[in-house]
């Protein structure tokens, strides 16, 4: 029996998926559960000074109206949660802070009764000055969106630096500090100073966020989208003031993620109204809600790069503002991921960063699929490309020269392995898009003529994966040789279950078919910190692999007393368990059975250690570093300013490859999620309000957004003993590739994303005149 | 006030007591519990609520209850529920989704399409399913399914 590891086994519940048969949370049901509905605040920035339910509570239908009245003075809730700051109320306490703030909610028997209810709420607001811009916002008399905070802190989140600005809207400030940034400077022969610009955009998973929940006898029983199961129940059993076995969360599949399901969002809203019902109640939000829920972060990046005559990077000081938004979420950890991120895959002696979150009077921001590396690359990548030409040099010889080898260091000060960009990731990279095919090479070609103008460019990337990080998970070997594994990583189309399955055959001597992979249930599966960062297959896939293993352990001692041989002598194949010498042998199931032991429980926890010194960022920032290249080649119309993307290839480093067409999955889907932010996708606001939250005004890529020629390459190395997660490496590269070739077919040079056909005719007609 | 209405849904006839303001998306899933069935944006955008009327794909969210009346509605649940449809069979071949999410609407889409077009080339491939949107992007592998289906639904394959 082949292991199933590096096999193209389908997903586990492929069939339930073509029926139309998952079993999202959006399907769960209970006997008696009401219709939640939510009020969203209508401004941006307000005092609330009333608040008054009592004509939407005698709506017919109407079980239960939440808001401040039920938090106000009531010792059984504590009213703030927040992963890592506890500063969003469950519903608007003092104030409002963006438009789409959770004012109340109903709890009805229908829609219609919850609908009517919540027209009938009767707030009385102070508006106040708002604030949009994270610059604006730390500048001296902004409107302040926090006055104070109490600055609690989760026990998961040990690895967060956390250093917020006294009575001023700078929730987190990272720095970085390695060698010496002015005397590097000193040194250069060339400086370069540039500011980049990335807009919020919106993961648009096309489940939107769904939450039932119910208090009955004391527990809270949660059902919820969320890719942090253990997180969300924390923050429940605060807000409630409960032990965490008090609390279920219960998660089913997901109909996508993307980072928007990270960290409490409905939970504790739900909840608290269920509480108050006296009833289970369901929330599911309309799309339009949706969009208010999290956001990437927006943000404006400043990179001065030295280097020395040979082209040597020598200094790179880079300040970072990322707009958090109303609420801090997982900012104070994000800015730290996109502050040491500025350095990018190059070898740097020289390095300062400051990294800003700021609060702001706008949706806020959270987890979004590269984790604060695409707001860095598209600054980083895009000035290679600006410092390359202006040295005279071809931007992927420029990278060659400069890119991390085995045995530098990374901006964080630590040892870098496994670096394979040169031979293999940027060799990749150049061999799909043909970059020197031909006399002469694409990046020094003549100017072309006629209206369709062609470009070409290739980026490459480094992301770190969240350390410390904490997996455990447990397995049963069942009598008749079934294999049950216990895990609380979260199945949201990335396959999750079918690669944990996977693994657990191969350490098993099973085959796939043998292994039933749980869904998260905080009250039976065990801890996991979060199902994010691109770390199960890695993380859990390990933990798992230690469970299995020590339940094998445990068989081969049962099977020894039976064959009265030592455990040492024994191994285990096909499902069986073998004398080494291959003299004898008894079936997994014959061994259970026999001993009576009714089934053989394994467990295995696998925890990553490192962090960052507070004051230099140095220390260990990545347990392991992904690494992606992108190339494309782009068609510019410069009569209409419309970006054709006619090639794009990706390449991502697997170091093992467990599944390889979800690995391609995975990285198709992470090259258009990058076409899609490249291209067109932004959230508009005017005056705060959110003018684009639907899909008719806010695009996300169709099928006819898929360049007409899509590669991607999952690149494994036998020196690699690690797989490497590529959930999300090959969406940071995307962007500036993509701007790089407009610049490459056009010379014109745009620094704020997305590429949409007005800011690039603008561009142009700028360029002509 | 609700308001009797009989619907045929995948070859049953019902009788449902509906709002006249509910869509047939919220009357496929509240009353008759198809949870294929699944909204995605609301507004008709993105294809995850595709069903069949009449044999022509329709976003079952722009469609009021009442109006759907008489007609002929289909959804996933009622293809291959012994041995999958070809088209089923194709898209969990090609492994073409990730959350699977918009998944019952590419295959109903599909469905629709092979039947007006047995033999269609990419670009009318991509043309045709510019609707359905899949935000995990497994558009890739979804046109290998539709070519895949193709195939398996040619006469001759049929017979084979």
């Amino acid at each position: 029996m082949a292991s199933p590891v590096g096999q193209n086994v389908g997903y586990i519940d492929g069939a339930e998926r073509v029926r139309g048969q998952v079993n999202y949370v959006l399907n769960a049901e209970l006997p008696g559960c009401l219709v939640g509905r939510i009020l969203h605040s209508p401004v941006a920035h307000a005092r609330v000074l009333k608040v008054d339910t009592s004509k939407a509570e005698s709506v017919p239908g109407v079980v239960a109206v939440l808001s401040r009245n039920d938090l106000i003075d009531n010792p059984d809730i504590y009213p703030y949660y927040g992963p890592v700051v506890r500063d969003t109320p469950v519903v608007a306490i003092d104030k409002v802070r963006f438009v789409g703030d959770y004012v109340a909610a109903v709890a009805a028997l229908d829609e219609e009764a919850a609908q009517e209810a919540l027209d009938l709420i009767e707030v009385e607001y102070e508006e106040l000055p708002a604030v949009f811009d994270p610059e604006e916002a730390l500048k001296p008399g902004a409107p302040i969106l926090h006055e104070s905070f109490p600055p609690q802190r989760g026990a998961t989140f040990a690895d967060i630096i956390f250093n917020p600005g006294e009575s001023s809207n700078r929730l987190n400030h990272f720095k970085l500090r390695k060698g010496d940034v002015e005397s590097g400077f000193k040194e250069a022969a060339h400086i370069f100073e540039h500011t980049f610009r990335c807009p919020p955009v919106q993961h648009v998973p096309l489940e939107p966020h769904v939450t039932m929940a119910q208090v009955e006898a004391g527990r809270v029983t949660v059902w919820s989208g969320t890719q942090t199961p253990h997180v969300v129940r924390a923050q429940v059993a605060d807000i409630f003031q409960v032990p965490l076995s008090q609390v279920r969360i219960i998660v089913h599949t997901l109909g996508g993620a993307y980072g928007s399901k990270c960290y409490p969002k409905l939970e504790p809203l739900v909840a608290v109204l269920a509480q108050k019902a006296k009833r289970p109640v369901k929330i599911v939000l309309r799309r339009e809600e949706d969009f208010l829920t999290c956001t990437k972060h927006q943000a404006i990046i400043t990179l001065k790069t030295g280097l020395d005559r040979e082209g040597r990077i020598l200094a790179r000081k880079a300040t970072c503002y990322f707009n958090a938004g109303a609420y801090s979420d997982i900012s104070p950890r994000l800015i730290k991921n996109g502050g040491y991120a500025t350095a990018g895959p190059y070898r740097i002696p020289n390095v300062w960063v400051d990294s800003y979150a700021v609060y702001t009077n706008i949706v806020p921001a959270g987890a979004f699929r590269g984790y604060g590396v695409s707001q860095a690359a598209w600054a980083y990548e895009s000035q290679m490309d600006m410092i390359a030409e202006a040295l005279g040099r071809d931007p992927l010889e420029f990278r060659e020269f400069n890119v991390l080898h085995d045995g530098d260091t990374f901006a964080t000060g630590e040892t870098v392995h496994d670096m394979h960009y040169r031979e293999l990731l940027l060799d990749d990279a150049k061999k799909a898009i043909g970059w020197r095919d031909g006399k002469e090479a694409w990046w020094q070609k003549p100017p072309q003529s006629g209206p369709k103008r062609r470009g070409r460019a290739i980026t490459c990337v480094i992301k770190g994966s969240v350390t410390p990080s904490t997996s455990s998970a447990s397995c049963k070997l069942n009598e008749d040789g079934s294999l049950n594994v216990l895990t609380s990583s979260v199945e949201m189309g990335q396959g999750a279950k079918t690669v944990l399955a996977q693994l657990a055959a191969e350490a098993a001597a099973l085959p796939f078919e043998a292994v039933t992979v749980s869904e998260p249930d905080t009250d039976s599966t065990p801890y996991d910190q979060q199902t994010s960062s691109s770390r199960t297959t890695y993380s859990m896939g390990t933990a798992v692999t230690m469970a299995v293993n020590d339940a094998i352990e445990q068989l081969k001692t049962i099977a020894a007393e039976q064959l009265e041989i030592s455990p040492k002598d024994l191994e285990t194949r096909d499902g069986r368990v073998w004398v080494k010498d291959g003299s004898r042998s008894l079936a997994y199931t014959e061994v259970i059975r026999k001993s009576r032991v009714g089934n053989i429980m394994g467990n295995g926890t696998f925890a990553t250690t490192g962090g960052l010194d507070p004051e230099t960022g140095q220390g260990i920032g990545s347990v392991h570093w992904h690494h992606a290249a992108a190339a494309c080649e782009v068609e510019v119309d410069v009569e209409t300013g419309k970006v054709d993307i006619v090639q794009f290839h990706s390449s991502c480093f697997a170091g093992r490859v467990v599944n390889p067409r979800l690995c391609e999955l995975q990285i198709e889907g992470s090259t258009l999620f990058g076409v899609g932010q490249a291209l067109f996708e932004e959230m508009l606001y005017d005056g705060g309000q959110l003018t684009n939250p639907n899909l008719s005004d806010y695009m996300i890529p169709s099928f006819e957004d898929v360049p007409a020629r899509l590669t991607v390459a999952a690149i494994e190395h036998p020196s690699a003993g690690e797989v490497h997660g590529i959930g999300e490496t090959s969406v940071p590269p995307v962007m500036p590739c993509v701007a790089n070739a407009v610049y490459n077919a056009t010379g014109v040079r745009i620094t704020d994303l997305p590429l949409t056909p007005e800011k690039v005719l603008r561009a142009l007609k700028e360029q002509r005149s | 006030m609700k308001k009797l209405v009989s619907l045929q849904v995948n070859g049953v006839e019902r009788e449902v007591a509906v709002h006249p303001h509910h869509t047939l998306l919220e009357v496929l899933r509240n009353e008759f519990k198809l949870f294929s069935v699944r909204e995605g944006c609301g507004i008709g955008m993105c294809g995850a609520c595709t069903v069949l009327v009449d044999g022509k794909p329709l976003s079952s969210c722009l469609l009021l209850a009442p109006l759907a009346a008489g007609k002929d509605i289909v959804t996933v649940e009622a293809l291959g529920q012994d041995k999958l449809h070809p088209i089923q069979q194709a898209f969990m071949d090609n492994t073409a989704f990730q959350c699977s999410y918009c998944t019952p609407g590419f295959i109903l889409t599909t469905k629709a399409f092979l039947e007006e077009n047995p033999s269609p080339t990419p670009d009318e491939i991509k043309e045709y399913l510019a609707g359905n949107l899949c935000r995990c992007g497994s558009y890739m592998k979804i046109m290998d399914a539709v070519l895949d289906a193709a195939k398996r639904l040619q006469p001759q394959a049929a017979s084979a």
